[in-house]
């Protein structure tokens, strides 16, 4: 595979990871409020053979559940507590953002790399 | 006369050659593909990932790159095959 073609295989790589990074992220966010909910990390690794790059493997955050005082919730135990979720919104928007602006990126060079075996294969063309 | 002869002999020959390795290392057709793999197993590979886009749950990003690949794959082709075309053209316009 010669260069230009590694360059748009890359990219698409590199999309498809922030991508399934944004999925990640929005199912924390519409979880923000069920109890007992672990928000999900995941982390990036690279190909060994292709050095693309890839989702590592999802992980949950064990950091301290949030105890809610709601005596009349159902899910409240005696002393009226239950454990909400330890999603904090501005982080995941903060996320979001980044994870968008990482497939931006990405994009830009897919356009690229293509623009330029176009412009090569037309100088064949006179 | 003679030298416009030898260079159009020569123009014509060099692009068979070109068409020839490219045939011989890709098996498949002329031409010259993005890949290691022939121009029709190009084109198959890329069709079927257009039809799992189409019938839904495709990847986007993966479509997208397959159709890419193929359209450079197509335009190679073609290029090519118009030069080598072309060079014939200029041999057979020589005059006797």
């Amino acid at each position: 595979m010669h260069n230009l073609s590694a360059a748009l295989a890359r990219s698409t790589a590199g999309m498809q990871a922030q991508s399934q990074r944004l999925r990640l992220i929005s199912e924390n966010i519409s979880n923000a409020d069920t109890p007992g909910y672990h928000r999900k990390l995941t982390f990036f690794s690279q190909d060994a053979d292709t050095g693309s790059v890839q989702i590592g493997g999802v992980t949950l955050d064990r950091t301290l559940l949030p105890q809610i005082y709601a005596p009349s919730h159902p899910m409240a135990d005696d002393t009226g507590y239950y454990a909400g979720s330890n999603v904090d919104l501005v982080i995941e928007m903060a996320d979001s953002r980044e994870a968008q602006r990482s497939y931006e990126a990405n994009l830009k060079l897919f356009d690229q790399a293509r623009q330029m075996l176009h412009s090569l294969i037309e100088s064949l063309r006179r | 006369m003679d030298m416009i002869t030898a260079q159009v002999t020569a123009g014509y020959a060099q692009a068979k050659a070109l068409s020839a390795t490219a045939q011989g290392t890709l098996g498949v057709g002329v031409g010259v593909a993005a890949a290691t793999e022939g121009f029709a197993q190009v084109l198959a590979r890329h069709e079927a990932e257009a039809r799992a886009a189409l019938t839904g749950g495709g990847d986007p990003q993966a479509l997208v790159q397959a159709i890419s690949a193929s359209q450079m794959a197509v335009e190679t082709v073609t290029t090519v095959r118009d030069r080598v075309v072309e060079a014939y053209q200029e041999i057979l316009r020589m005059p006797v």
